[in-house]
């Protein structure tokens, strides 16, 4: 074997590695979703489904709500995601350009606040959404969802805006444009693609969640989809076949989001981290 | 530069001090969301923490108590094994995931032609929601039709009580943590390990460095900005481990797997009892307070000077 074939062998088994790992437990949960009951009780277990079936897809969609579980998800994260953007870009604009006093120490006062551990809020927030009479509703979720991005998204943007180059806002603002006008005119779609990273990590997160969700959404019309798909546990059985159809119902978007937007998800989540 | 001028306190000039004027105004909002949805919760939870206050017993009232509840919490075992298990899953965790991301981002940061695969399996572990991790290798750790028992059968070994022996039942739901959190690690290194110029490798290379050599002494000390990043990001999750295990054995067998905001949720929603709850809450703020303020240390620069 020459030394430039031993290179390739050993990249594409690094790849392979990698692949493998992220994709396997998916897959083994859709072959699982695509099994009977009766072959799932066989031993020694089947790797392939041997004879495929949908029923556990049609048991998805009687057994529990999961359209209702899916339009409560897609409604809280995107009017979430819209908020905390909006609100993030507002800071961080203020934050890079408007000769603040200590924006360094303003910055870490927002970030301290908004990082606060969710388990701590979560007794008062319960009592707050309680006495407002928001319980069940999406906005006892689509606000602290709000809060719970504005770290990432108020860093990824802060590293946006900071790249580009005030000559264009001071040039706008000659030629009659407010300070806001600039903001939305030039800053804004300049840096779009900052923008759309800071949208995505914001809506995977909202979609995420799980420790709010079961707390502040006990009924079952208004649980979020990660709530949702524990429901289909029984009281002493443990459905695997229809939970696993289930997971898939649940996986497949976000699958396709990531797969769509994969590298703008990777600059924002490296930017969060490390520019800021 | 700003940076540059002397410290004189000079005047604003109406400009200046009308942007200031609209850069408040812009973080107006910000503020605003923060007070509703945590400042005033976290202010009525240090109220409560002092109150008596049972949902379940609603002809008690809610009496100011003092520090007793503060005092119930440190003299209960309960707190202190779930504060102990805490504890545990983030210093096999947090490490672990350092770790096996560490060796995933140097797999990945190999010359793929397609690239995609790669990014994707690291992707798809980040965006799964933590319950349905947990759930996921709950049924890997299944008795009789998991994966991982008959993988062992299949070896000529026994399979094992995965999710009943609170031992076994530990090392499952770390496992389940460690593959979920260890791929945002990898994107975070991997970006790391992306900045370090390829001269640096070439010029050990010529110096005769073999490829451990070169590890230890140019990857490793490249990466350390990175690798803090990592570890502080992983203990501020860890210290809210909730949905793994959550989902994996609900704290069980017993108590065994069961963390602090596990104890707290159980303590408030279940039982009720929102003063004690509260003043468990509060115990567990000024924990990860300490753990945060390392992070905030490496944040707190000028974001108005672009040289970082």
């Amino acid at each position: 074997m020459t030394s430039s074939q031993k290179k390739r062998n050993i990249t594409w088994l690094a790849a392979l590695i990698v692949a493998a790992n992220g994709f396997i437990p998916a897959i083994w949960v859709l072959f699982t979703s695509l099994k009977t009951e009766g072959e799932l009780n066989r031993i020694p277990i089947t790797i392939f489904p041997n004879q495929p079936t949908l029923e556990n897809f049609t048991r998805v969609f009687v057994d529990q709500p999961i359209l209702v579980f899916i339009a409560n998800s897609v409604a809280v994260a995107i009017i979430s995601t819209v908020i905390c953007v909006l609100v993030s870009a507002l800071a961080a604009y203020a934050l890079v350009r408007l000769r603040l006093p200590a924006p360094g120490l303003i910055l870490s006062v927002i970030l301290a606040i908004a990082m606060f551990p969710l388990i701590s809020i979560l007794v008062p927030l319960f009592a707050v959404m309680r006495d407002a009479g928001l319980l069940n509703t999406w906005w006892a979720l689509i606000f602290p969802y709000a809060v719970l991005s504005m770290p990432v998204c108020t860093m990824v943007l802060i590293a946006f805006f900071q790249d580009i180059p005030a000559d264009l806002e001071n040039a706008a603002m000659i030629d009659g444009c407010t300070r806001v006008g600039a903001l939305f005119r030039v800053v804004v779609p300049l840096s779009a693609p900052g923008v759309f990273t800071a949208a995505i990590l914001a809506f995977v997160n909202a979609w995420d969640e799980f420790l709010l969700a079961l707390t502040l959404s006990p009924r079952v019309m208004s649980r979020t989809l990660p709530v949702g798909i524990t429901l289909y546990q029984g009281e002493f059985a443990f459905p695997w076949p229809i939970m696993s159809a289930a997971l898939v119902v649940a996986i497949t978007p976000v699958c396709v989001l990531i797969a769509i937007y994969q590298d703008k998800i990777v600059s924002g989540l490296t930017q969060g981290g490390m520019k800021g | 530069m700003t940076s540059a001028t002397p410290v004189l306190k000079h005047r604003l000039t109406p400009l200046e001090r009308s942007e200031r004027r609209l850069g408040l105004v812009m973080l107006a909002p910000a503020f605003i969301l923060l007070a509703a949805t945590v400042i005033y919760p976290v202010a009525t939870l240090i109220w409560t923490s002092f109150r008596f206050q049972h949902l379940a017993q609603p002809w008690m009232g809610t009496p100011f108590v003092g520090l007793e509840q503060y005092w119930k919490g440190l003299t209960d075992p309960h707190f202190w094994s779930s504060t102990l298990n805490t504890a545990l899953y983030i210093l096999v965790t947090v490490p672990g995931a350092v770790i096996v991301g560490l060796g995933l981002a140097l797999l990945a940061n190999q010359p793929f032609r397609i690239k995609w695969p790669v990014r994707l399996g690291l992707l798809l572990p980040w965006a799964l929601p933590l319950v349905f991790a947990g759930l996921i290798f709950r049924w890997f750790f299944e008795f009789k039709q998991g994966i991982v028992n008959n993988a062992l059968i299949w070896f000529g070994l026994k399979p094992l009580n995965w999710l009943t022996d609170p031992t076994l039942a530990f090392i499952a739901i770390c496992i389940a943590i460690i593959w979920k959190s260890s791929s945002f690690v990898a994107l975070v290194l991997l970006a790391g390990l992306q900045t370090i110029p390829k001269s640096m490798y070439e010029a050990a290379e010529i110096d005769g460095a073999n490829k451990w050599q070169q590890f230890v002494e140019i990857t490793l000390p490249m990466l350390r900005p990175a690798i803090f990043v990592a570890l502080i990001f992983r203990t501020i999750t860890a210290i809210q481990t909730f949905d793994i295990p959550y989902a994996m054995t609900n704290g069980g067998p017993g108590n065994s797997t069961e963390t602090l905001a596990m104890y707290i949720h159980k303590t408030t929603i279940d039982f009720l009892d929102f003063g004690y709850g509260s003043a468990l809450a509060v115990l567990m703020f000024i924990v990860s307070v300490i753990a945060t303020s390392g992070y905030l240390r490496y944040t707190r620069r000028d974001p108005s000077k672009a040289g970082r």
